[in-house]
């Protein structure tokens, strides 16, 4: 065969015309884009209706409004409500996170009995009847053999009904072993009524108005208070060219946004707010209207002052020059409306009371109590009018008992609650409790000294927790019970944040429950009314929605239609036109006998010893680690620096210079060692940290929950331990000396 | 037991050492195989690369593949266009390695992309803008001409010729081969100055980018230059390896001495421009985007001025002038020097323009990002090499490729007729390979 | 079609993001995560492999304690417009038109369905806006049920990117057409970051209506102008206080940014030497 170049290339040209005319080269590259745009392990979301249901946030204690976008029945979007109070249409990472939590991995599914060794992760899934039995049995023993008080309850520090019907199970059962978990509300409370006579009051804080804010360490930009409000607060602030001013060791975000960032030395809070005090005295710059209308103790404080504080003798304990704080001083008490707030962090730890009156005593003296742009005390909370509790014999036998944690005692007279003595008395072998109910908290994680607490756990016989996630208590408990979550369930939520007016707001179920799960107030009614007796007689409702509709009866309409209640619109505007400090006896107490002892004392001292560690190791707060509620949800872990977490290692921030001169380089693996544990970490070189100091986020180092966030990081809580306030008896330690290795 | 297969008149080693060796670099392969269907099958995360290279070791040794595939369009362009009738000689060996040069770069390309069976969108959906669109067409253009320039080759294979239809075929093939190598080296040359535009475009980022010509940032003329520069080296020195490893003279020195002086005076006047370039580049264009041009070669552990040295004088200037004096250019290891510093600078600059412009920080917070390839880069990598090196041995063991291998190595015992067969057609040149004698 | 076009003049929809006021606290990077349907992965800490449409950078000034500042610039994709709109970074160099310039809205658009990922626009976005589907995202079992039907999940080997929550446009123009409106109203139209950053740091809107708050503070020049470089620049800002990121490359961005710290404003481009932002339109002060 003879192949002519014209028969040559009407073959080549013939055979490619043939092929790109069949359908065959058509079809296969259509399938091939059809099949590589569908691959069936990515999901299709599937469309339904848009609905949207209002609630309320309680990721944290800030009380936001959200808004809950639907399509069918899934939840596909958690926003800000706008026009809410709280937080108009703003919103905090957590709160946008909160689907994860609902839909994610770490729920607690079904009642869970424990079945391998306390903390070994055995469990068997049992029903709520059985589940409720188990506990109701437990109960009814220790009752019958009139130990009522063995039975404690650490429970979440609210003024809602939860919270309340925790304390009420108690009263009725017979135990004032009635946890709350503490926090920066407890040391305001006390502080609260030793100034102003308001018992379990709170703390308003009219930051919006205010034009130079003085923040001793607060977290205003982490989370302090009601977190958005406070971002809120934070833009008006730049928007009305008011001042802010940051006093911390540490360049927190706060810090990093103020317009003056003064560090000081760790702990020289109450000192610098004193020294300052004497200044504005001395001077005479202070409101004395004001001071002489409506405070006491005014010569006594002064002379105090004089004695204890003056401005070389702090600014030397401080490490800064005595000029900064005369001019702070100056500034503070010239300013149009200044405002001095405290608590370290984001509140998630008492401040010690002394710090905490010399702060409000500042105030007090520019004459801001129950002023626009000033601080206000505010009564509690007061809608939840049940009847009282009818207890039987033994539970009066067993209420008779004191308290473990000496709260209320002539030592801690103004303490309601004292969980870290508590939990001392427990690991110093007192034996005397025998079952634990644990509700909203996460102990285990969360207070200082977890090894400490976790021995306690397994000492205690019976274990009861209400989790709805698989958190680090959750893991030591006997039987879990596990609650709905806040996207499934009714809740009244009453703000304490630090709001100038009381709001309650209305969390609701935006779905179905996922799981089998029951509603902690349910759960609590089931089981008094399973006891019976007197204590199922304090449980009178039919389940705990009904409970709440009767608790907020005239307010349950407008509530279910705004989603939010605000009691009095505006207690401020009442203290405004008394023109008192408020209260009962509407004057502020600058000195007196009790005052005089708190500020006469000497601080606790840190623990550990100075010579064998050098550094200070603190906890810092961050708004992109949930420290508490709730563990960090993997959109909020995806949001944290690698200067933070690295793989599954955290890391230790130290000032550069020094962490040069000690020929650390950044990334480099240490292990930190404190008094109370050790653990290997990364150092992140910081040229925002006072040298000594070194610092590490709350948040990290969970072992339990998810893959997402279990074993990342270290917990801080494993390296330092409580400091009792000998004012208040409530743990304030702000951290714990340590020392830093190579590792 | 394949000698029906091997050429006439040539030697090769025995079937079972080339087995051997082919099973070794099948290894290789199979290693790099399992690599790519790793890619395929579990995605693009088997890789080190990241939000920041995107563009990594892979479009490098694309750029390097295809810069040095480069002798293939510029051999035919001298000889098909400009008439260098004495490369003919060469011309077998540089389509071959041509040939392979642009199937592993296509191949490269299909494992790079993260869909690659959407690949063709770049056609259907193409977006004339796009260097990446010129890219594509010219070279799965060009490398269809390289096919059909290497099909005759495959023609030739003593077997295969035997049947008439190939034999036909293959003779109207070389017959057209004109046209295919000036379509070739015109299609070449916009790819490879499209390649040189896909990072002089890149207005977002200073280190790569260039004023334009037209539409064409100046990396367009470049990188067509520098690969009509440095790909000759590349079919030389491998034309070198090949005879070191078969250790036999295969081309004459009097068609490589063509090339290497030609590739001689591209190096250097392409040397001229680019240092041109670099120079207008440091003092015009960085600093008129905010950047001294110092800051790219600072602050890193990597890219300092060492690099643009090594480019531009160990890599260009020195090959470039070895290269067109006579004395170093005959001197077969000064020769052979400049090829291999004149490879290594085309390879470094085609790295530096995809690496290290990505490496640069170009927000003035952003940080140098570092990047060290993960093994199944590597081995993809390897993989057109072991590809290569397979092709090279199998189609100079059946294939006719050196046309002058039988008059350099006469076959002793048959002297005779080899002498014989010298006499008759001296340089080889009725050698069937020549198409355009026939 | 086209008639409708030239009649009312098109949108250039853009932001401006008060840096005084942005806290980094991060919400505006949930916010689009959630919105957007953004997968995660068990270790989110590599964050060259990390999807964050809108990414917030920490600064600061260099200095060393204690006078070192801090500042935080979120980066969503600038929806830059390039030398002549249209001709942005990552548009003009995709070659299968998997991104594209909408001149109705300015917006850059990303079509995951096309895109074949090949990756170059990443390589040519210098703000790392883009970013690559390395794994098949994978959502732990039942927390798919959160998926927006909005947004498309993303299958692994596409680039993906902030589309200036662009369904939320469909969905008000959809709002506008029912209501017989022709245009989208302001606030009907709000990203999901700028609606959910608690410090109202993100003002969101169309550029070339001066009713909208972003163009007041903005004011951007109605006009080109050419920079000492010969690059033209358009819709300079007015405001001193208000700056763009790598504005002298020409990218044209539609993100603005506001501080009233000259480091940061300093801080958004580079500059040889002594250069001031001041001196980049130097000659067309003269005139
Ligand atoms: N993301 C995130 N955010 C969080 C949290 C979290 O886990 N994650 N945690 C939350 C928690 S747990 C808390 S407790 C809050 C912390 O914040 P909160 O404790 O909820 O309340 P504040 O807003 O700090 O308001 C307290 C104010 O009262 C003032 N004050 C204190 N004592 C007195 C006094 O005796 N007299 C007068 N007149 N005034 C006084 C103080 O100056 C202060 O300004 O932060 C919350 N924010
Ligand atoms: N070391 C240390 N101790 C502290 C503080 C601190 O900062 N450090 N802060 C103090 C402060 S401010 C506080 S408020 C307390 C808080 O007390 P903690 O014990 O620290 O609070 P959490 O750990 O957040 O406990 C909440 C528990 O409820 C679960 N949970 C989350 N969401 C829901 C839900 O919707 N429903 C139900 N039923 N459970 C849910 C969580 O899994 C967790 O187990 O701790 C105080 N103690
Ligand atoms: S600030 Fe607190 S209440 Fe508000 S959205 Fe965030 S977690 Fe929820
Ligand atoms: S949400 Fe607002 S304040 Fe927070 S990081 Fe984003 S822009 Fe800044
Ligand atoms: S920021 Fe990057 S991705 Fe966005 S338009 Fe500009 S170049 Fe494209
Ligand atoms: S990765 Fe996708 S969008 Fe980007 S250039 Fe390639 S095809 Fe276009
Ligand atoms: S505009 Fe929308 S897509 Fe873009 S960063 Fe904001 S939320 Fe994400
Ligand atoms: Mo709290």
């Amino acid at each position: 065969m003879k192949l002519s170049r014209r028969c040559f290339l009407s073959f080549v040209v013939g055979g490619a015309a043939g092929t790109a005319l069949s359908p065959l080269p058509w079809k296969l590259t259509d399938d091939l884009s059809i099949w590589s745009q569908n691959w069936s392990w990515t999901p299709v979301p599937p469309d339904g209706e848009y609905t949207q249901v209002n609630s309320t946030c309680t990721l944290c204690p800030g009380g936001c409004g959200i808004g809950i976008r639907k399509a069918g029945k899934r939840a596909v979007k958690i926003e800000g409500l706008a026009g809410h109070p709280v937080n108009d249409g703003g919103v905090c990472l957590l709160g946008l996170s909160g689907l994860q939590l609902l839909y994610g991995p770490a729920r607690v599914k079904t009642p869970l009995k424990r079945t391998g060794k306390r903390g070994g992760g055995q469990w068997q899934a049992i029903s709520w009847k059985q589940a409720i039995k188990e506990v109701t049995e437990k109960l009814k023993e220790l009752r019958k053999k009139n130990q009522p008080q063995s039975l404690a309850s650490i429970g979440p520090n609210g003024s809602g009904t939860v919270s309340a019907l925790i304390s009420r199970f108690m009263k009725a059962y017979g135990s004032s072993n009635d946890m709350k978990m503490a926090s920066k509300l407890d040391s305001d409370e006390q502080a609260l009524f030793l100034t102003q006579g308001i018992q379990n009051g709170m703390v308003g804080a009219d930051v919006e108005n205010a034009d130079f804010i003085l923040s001793f360490g607060c977290a205003v930009l982490d989370g302090y208070g009601s977190p958005v409000r406070m971002f809120r607060a934070n833009s008006r602030w730049k928007e009305n060219s008011a001042t802010l001013i940051q006093i911390e060791p540490r360049q927190s975000n706060t810090a990093a946004k103020a317009d003056q960032w003064l560090p000081i030395n760790p702990g020289g809070e109450a000192d610098l707010a004193l020294a300052m005090a004497n200044i504005i005295i001395k001077e005479n710059l202070y409101n004395s209207s004001f001071v002489s209308d409506n405070c006491d103790g005014l010569n006594s404080f002064v002379q105090m002052l004089y004695e204890n504080y003056m401005p070389e003798d702090a600014a030397r304990r401080i490490g800064i020059d005595v000029q900064t704080i005369i001019d702070l001083a100056h500034r503070f008490a010239t300013a149009a409306r200044p405002l001095a707030i405290n608590g370290y962090g984001k509140g998630q730890n008492p401040s010690n009371l002394k710090e905490t009156l010399a702060i409000h005593a500042l105030n007090a003296l520019v004459g801001n109590i129950g002023k626009k742009g000033g601080i206000t005390g505010l009564s509690a909370y007061d809608y939840i009018r049940w009847p009282k509790v009818v207890t039987d014999t033994v539970a009066a036998a067993g209420l008779k008992e004191s308290r473990l944690d000496g709260a209320g005692t002539n030592a801690f007279p103004h303490a309601k609650s004292l969980p870290n003595r508590f939990f001392d008395k427990l690991s110093a072998g007192n034996t005397s409790i025998q079952a634990l109910l644990v509700a909203e908290a996460n102990p285990c994680y969360s207070m200082p000294d977890t090894a400490k607490i976790k021995r306690v756990f397994d000492s205690i016989p019976f274990i009861v927790s209400f989790s709805s996630f698989m958190d680090e208590t959750a893991m030591m408990a006997d039987l879990i019970l596990p609650n709905h979550t806040f996207l499934e369930r009714y809740e009244d939520v009453p703000v304490k944040a630090g709001l100038t007016a009381p709001i309650v707001g209305l969390c609701r179920p935006a779905v179905e429950p996922q799981w089998d799960t029951l509603d902690l107030g349910d759960a609590l009614i089931r089981i008094a009314q399973s006891i019976g007796g007197s204590v199922g007689a304090a449980f009178p409702w039919k389940n705990y929605k009904t409970c709440l509709k009767q608790t907020l009866a005239d307010q349950w309409k407008d509530l279910e239609k705004k989603g939010y209640w605000m009691p009095s619109q505006s207690l401020q505007a009442d203290a405004d036109s008394k023109n008192k400090a408020g209260g009962k006896s509407g004057r502020y107490v600058l000195m007196d006998g009790t005052l005089e002892t708190i500020y006469m004392a000497q601080d606790a001292p840190l623990e550990g010893d100075s010579r064998s560690y050098s550094m200070l190791l603190m906890p810092y707060d961050t708004i992109r680690i949930t420290s508490l509620q709730i563990g960090a949800p993997p959109f909020v872990m995806k949001t944290v620096p690698d200067t933070v977490l690295k793989g599954q290692d955290g890391f230790i921030e130290i000032n550069k210079k020094e962490a040069t001169e000690m020929g650390f380089k950044q990334g480099q693996a240490v292990i930190v060692t404190t008094p109370i544990g050790e653990a290997r970490v990364r150092v992140h070189l910081s040229s925002g940290l006072a040298p000594g100091v070194i610092a590490m986020p709350r948040g990290l180092g969970h072992t339990a929950y998810d893959d997402y966030l279990a074993g990342k990081g270290v917990n801080i809580n494993q390296l330092i331990g409580p400091v009792e306030d000998p004012a208040s008896g409530l743990d304030t330690a702000l951290g714990i000396r340590a020392k830093l290795a190579k590792a | 037991m394949d000698s029906a297969l091997i050429p006439e008149g040539v030697k090769r080693c025995s079937l079972w050492k080339f087995l051997l060796a082919l099973s070794i670099t099948s290894g290789v392969l199979l290693w790099g195989v399992i690599a790519m269907l790793l890619c395929w099958i579990k995605g693009l995360n088997q890789t080190n690369m990241n939000d920041y290279y995107g563009f990594a070791l892979w479009i490098w040794a694309d750029l390097a593949v295809i810069a040095l595939g480069g002798g293939a369009f510029f051999s035919g362009l001298l000889k098909y266009i400009i008439g260098k009738d004495e490369l003919k000689n060469l011309i077998n060996y540089a389509v071959l390695i041509g040939f392979i040069c642009y199937s592993s770069a296509l191949l490269i390309l299909a494992i790079d992309v993260g869909q690659p069976m959407r690949s063709w969108f770049i056609f259907w959906h193409a977006n004339i803008h796009s260097m990446l669109t010129e890219v594509a067409f010219c070279l799965s253009c060009y490398f269809a001409v390289l096919t059909i320039e290497y099909i005759p080759l495959i023609l030739e294979n003593r077997q295969i010729n035997k049947v008439p239809f190939f034999h036909h075929l293959a003779h109207n093939m070389h017959g057209v081969m004109a046209i295919f190598a000036a379509t070739g080296a015109f299609l070449s040359f916009f790819h490879q100055g499209s390649l040189g535009g896909v990072a002089g475009v890149l207005f977002g980022r200073p280190f790569a980018f260039r004023d334009h010509i037209l539409i064409w940032p100046y990396t367009f003329f470049l990188f067509t230059w520098s690969a009509a520069a440095f790909g000759p080296c590349f079919t030389l020195f491998i034309t070198w390896m090949t005879e070191k490893i078969t250790r036999k003279k295969l081309v004459k020195d009097k068609p490589i001495l063509l090339l290497a002086k030609i590739s001689g005076w591209m190096i250097v006047t392409y040397m001229v421009v680019k240092s041109i370039d670099t120079w207008y580049w440091a003092t015009h264009t960085a600093p008129s985007l905010g950047f001294n041009w110092e800051f790219f070669f600072k602050n890193n552990p990597l890219y300092g001025k060492t690099m643009l040295f090594s480019e531009i004088i160990l890599g260009g200037w020195i090959p470039g002038l070895l290269l067109i004096f006579r004395p170093t250019r005959e001197n077969s290891v000064t020769r052979t020097t400049a090829f291999f510093l004149g490879m290594a600078g085309v390879c470094i600059n085609r790295w530096v323009m995809v690496l290290q412009t990505m490496a640069v920080p170009v927000m003035s917070f952003d940080s140098w990002a570092m990047y060290i390839p993960s093994w199944q880069e590597v081995a993809t990598t390897i993989l057109p090499v072991a590809y290569g090196v397979i092709l090279v041995m199998i189609s100079y063991r059946y294939l006719p490729i050196f046309p002058q291998e039988k008059e350099l190595n006469p076959i002793e015992g048959s002297a005779g007729s080899v002498d014989k067969q010298v006499g008759q057609t001296p340089a080889g040149d009725d050698s069937p390979l020549q198409p355009a004698q026939i | 079609m086209k008639q409708e076009h030239t009649q009312h003049r098109s949108k250039r929809y853009g932001m401006v993001i008060d840096l005084d006021k942005c806290t980094g606290c991060g919400a505006c990077m949930v916010a689009c995560f959630s919105e957007n349907n953004v997968p995660f992965k068990k270790d989110e800490t590599d964050k060259r492999l990390s999807i964050t449409w809108m990414k917030v950078y920490r600064i600061d000034n260099g200095r060393d304690f204690p006078n070192n500042q801090v500042c935080y610039i979120p980066r969503p994709c600038q929806h830059c417009a390039g030398q002549h709109e249209g001709h942005s970074p990552c548009v003009s160099v995709c070659p299968a038109t998997a991104t594209d310039y909408s001149r109705e809205t300015g917006i850059v658009s990303q079509i995951y369905t096309r895109c074949f990922g090949c990756r170059y626009c990443m390589g040519a976005c210098p703000y790392h806006a883009r970013y690559f589907n390395w794994w098949d995202p994978v959502w732990p079992e039942g927390m798919e049920k959160y998926l927006s039907p909005n947004v498309s999940p993303r299958m692994r080997g596409v680039v993906e990117k902030c589309s200036f929550c662009f369904h939320r446009y469909q969905l008000a123009r959809d709002k506008a057409y029912a209501n017989r409106r022709k245009d989208v109203k302001e606030a009907d139209y709000q990203t999901a970051c700028t609606q959910a950053c608690p410090a109202g740091a993100i003002t969101f809107g169309d550029l070339n209506n001066p009713g909208h708050a972003v163009h007041q503070i903005v004011k951007p020049n109605d006009h080109v102008v050419k920079n000492k470089a010969g690059i033209s620049i358009i819709g300079k800002s007015q405001n001193p206080n208000v700056f763009r990121m790598l504005e002298r490359l020409g990218t044209n961005t539609k993100v603005y940014y506001l501080s009233s710290r000259e480091w940061v404003r300093k801080a958004g481009d580079n500059y040889i030497a002594d250069e001031k932002p001041e001196d980049m339109f130097a000659e067309q002060k003269k005139h």
